[in-house]
């Protein structure tokens, strides 16, 4: 904490007002955590009517033990597993040449490709011809569809190649002077010095994969191949319209509340733990050295 | 055999020329230094050596290669880059070896090179180190380490010791200057300090706005500028140009200051015929003299400033309304020389240029060196 008295009283207050709002923002954005944790520990009639407010009451495992016992949890688990490794992988291995690609100023059309990247952040096909295309592709409920079909993100190609644009020009002269061809300057001087950048995007990548529901719903119709936000989904849906589920509310430890809240938890926990490995590249100063301004 | 030759070199940027055919030789194991102030196109004509810009038009060779169209790795050239470009994922020996890797040199050839070159360099200690935790001088030798150790044909140097403190840079250019001597490979150094260029250089090439104005040893260029832009820029302080008319006077031409004031051009022969003609007077800040010799003309001077630098001392003053710098031993004792009244000019190191073209008309001495 800096020393306040070195402050004007207007400065004074401009720091407390600050710390008051972010103090709120934080708190608004950690409750739905801790709520949604409270309940999944929580048993069924306790939520049902209305006690949990931020710690979990009549504690229990009872909603866990629900999900673990279905082995379609299992299998969607797994499906995002394979989606978000391999759709991250493969999301890479195409933004980081093409933002590379489109970042070089001797890419003759680059102004050209740029727009043209560009291009698809305020427009694109929509959702029913980008299905009939999937489907014209043979690639609806299969994990290549899911996988490759939403590799490409424009945003995370501008933002790396904005940053590859930041690395100063003289560190792929000094390659090329050592005898780098394109492939090399990449590989063993561009991507090290871009690690901050290629984690941001990766994590953008592992996000938006892990979360990915929408077009996983709309393209996979064999359960065997669904994520888990659609498998969570239909959890909420089945267990909502299942009259037996609901009579027995009363009595049951567990409530479609609790075993829906149970779900998010345990598709969270995975993404709390990857920021921490990934938190190392989020430091400026790479570059520190390499050059002198 | 690792001569450098530019034949009508150009460079353009969609129509704007920015280097106008320039036409220079570098002979094998020569030391040269392009040099000129910013924008003149001596790092643009670099560059196009490197291989690092297209060459517009022209023909540039070397060795007996013409190489307009290789590729810079090609070229058996390297260079050391005014902001290092050191790779600061790698350590210095992985810096070092980074061209020999790319080359797929054999890995104990490689480890023997990087420590040959270490050793050279002075950083036999530091192999571990990355360049963030190396000083200003290390990390120059880390990339002067990285060119030496393929031996090509060739060293370029673009501005490499502008980012050192001034201590620092003067013990770099001895060091560059003792690589050289000890390697005697080709080298073509750019830079806009004219210290670098007169301590450093074989041959001095002085360019400006895309053109060369001058080639010579630093002396030449010392002592014989063929123009009022050489005279300005090699020399510091740099020539005082006053404005003068030629006068024919009682032993031949004269160069007529003020009035009361002309300066006896009496070698100049060639100068007979261009009585009434406008020209600038170039005196050299140290070709003055306080106290005559004998016979020398003076001219009256308003001093403004004075400025001790130790030995010496920079007098600032006014002649006939404009600036006048000169460089005098100060033999311990500055406070004299606010007395100053008038200086003397040693007339066998006045140069006079043409007002208009700026060429030299007339100088009074001939190079030494």
């Amino acid at each position: 904490m800096q020393n306040l008295n070195l402050y004007s009283r207007g400065d004074k207050l401009f720091v407390r007002i600050n710390i008051f709002l972010l103090t709120l923002f934080a708190l608004s954005t950690l409750y739905p955590f801790i709520y949604i944790a409270a309940v999944s520990f929580s048993s069924g009639s306790a939520v049902t009517s209305g006690e949990v407010i931020y710690r979990p009451i009549e504690l229990t495992l009872a909603a866990y033990e629900y999900v673990w016992n279905e082995s379609q949890f299992w299998v969607s688990y797994m499906n995002t597993f394979i989606y978000t490794i391999f759709g991250t992988l493969v999301s890479l291995l195409i933004i980081i040449p093409g933002a590379y690609a489109l970042s070089r100023p001797q890419l003759i059309g680059r102004r050209f490709f740029n727009l043209f990247v560009a291009f698809t952040l305020w427009f694109n096909a929509g959702l029913i011809p980008f299905f009939l295309n999937m489907r014209d592709l043979g690639l609806l409920d299969s994990y290549f569809g899911i996988i490759v079909g939403f590799a490409c993100n424009a945003f995370n190609v501008i933002l790396l190649r904005n940053f590859f644009e930041g690395i100063p020009q003289s560190f792929e002269e000094a390659a090329r002077m050592d005898g780098a061809n394109d492939f090399q300057v990449l590989w063993k001087v561009y991507l090290p010095l871009s690690k901050p950048a290629i984690a941001t995007v990766a994590l953008f990548c592992i996000v938006s994969r892990w979360n990915g529901f929408f077009w996983a719903m709309i393209l996979l119709r064999d359960e065997s191949k669904i994520p888990l936000q659609v498998f969570l989904r239909q959890t909420i849906v089945s267990l909502t319209n299942d009259e037996e589920f609901g009579s027995t509310l009363l009595e049951a430890a567990y409530s479609y509340e609790t075993v829906t809240a149970a779900i998010i938890v345990a598709s969270i926990i995975p993404v709390l733990f990857i920021y921490p490995f990934l938190q190392k590249y989020f430091n400026k100063g790479i570059l520190l050295g390499g050059v002198k301004e | 055999m690792s001569q450098v030759v530019l034949e009508k070199i150009v460079k353009s940027y969609g129509e704007v020329d920015v280097v106008h055919g320039i036409d220079l030789t570098v002979d094998s194991k020569e030391f040269v230094v392009l040099v000129g102030p910013s924008g003149c196109g001596k790092s643009t004509t670099l560059r196009m050596i490197a291989g690092l810009e297209e060459i517009s038009g022209g023909k540039l060779s070397i060795g007996d290669r013409m190489v307009n169209d290789i590729a810079p790795k090609d070229r058996d050239v390297a260079m050391v880059f005014q902001n290092y470009a050191l790779y600061p994922h790698l350590n210095v020996s992985e810096n070092i070896a980074f061209g020999l890797r790319i080359r797929k040199v054999d890995k104990e050839e490689i480890k023997r090179s990087v420590s040959e070159v270490a050793e050279i360099l002075g950083l036999t200690n530091y192999l571990d180190r990355k360049p963030a935790d190396l000083s200003g001088g290390q990390r120059q030798r880390v990339a002067m380490g990285r060119a030496i150790v393929r031996h090509p044909q060739v060293f370029l140097f673009d501005e490499p010791l502008s980012n050192l403190d001034a201590q620092l840079r003067t013990q770099m250019r001895a060091e560059i200057k003792r690589l050289h001597a000890r390697l005697g490979v080709t080298s073509i150094y750019v830079t806009h300090d004219q210290v670098e260029a007169m301590t450093l250089a074989d041959r001095i090439v002085v360019m400006s706005a895309g053109r060369i104005e001058q080639i010579g040893t630093p002396m030449e260029l010392f002592m014989n500028p063929v123009n009022r832009f050489v005279a300005g820029f090699i020399g510091s302080p740099p020539m005082n140009q006053i404005k003068a008319t030629i006068v024919a006077g009682v032993d031949g031409p004269e160069a007529k200051i003020s009035d009361s004031v002309s300066i006896p051009l009496s070698r100049a022969e060639g100068l007979a015929s261009a009585t009434g003609q406008s020209v600038i007077v170039g005196i050299r800040p140290e070709d003055v003299l306080l106290e005559a010799a004998g016979g020398e003309p003076s001219v009256p001077l308003e001093v403004n400033l004075i400025e001790p630098l130790g030995s010496e001392a920079l007098i600032h003053a006014s002649v006939g309304g404009e600036p006048f710098v000169i460089k005098t031993p100060t033999h311990g004792d500055i406070a004299h020389l606010n007395d100053i009244r008038q200086f003397h000019v040693n007339v066998d190191r006045v140069k006079v240029f043409d007002e208009k073209s700026g060429s030299a008309l007339y100088q009074a001495d001939q190079a030494r060196g």
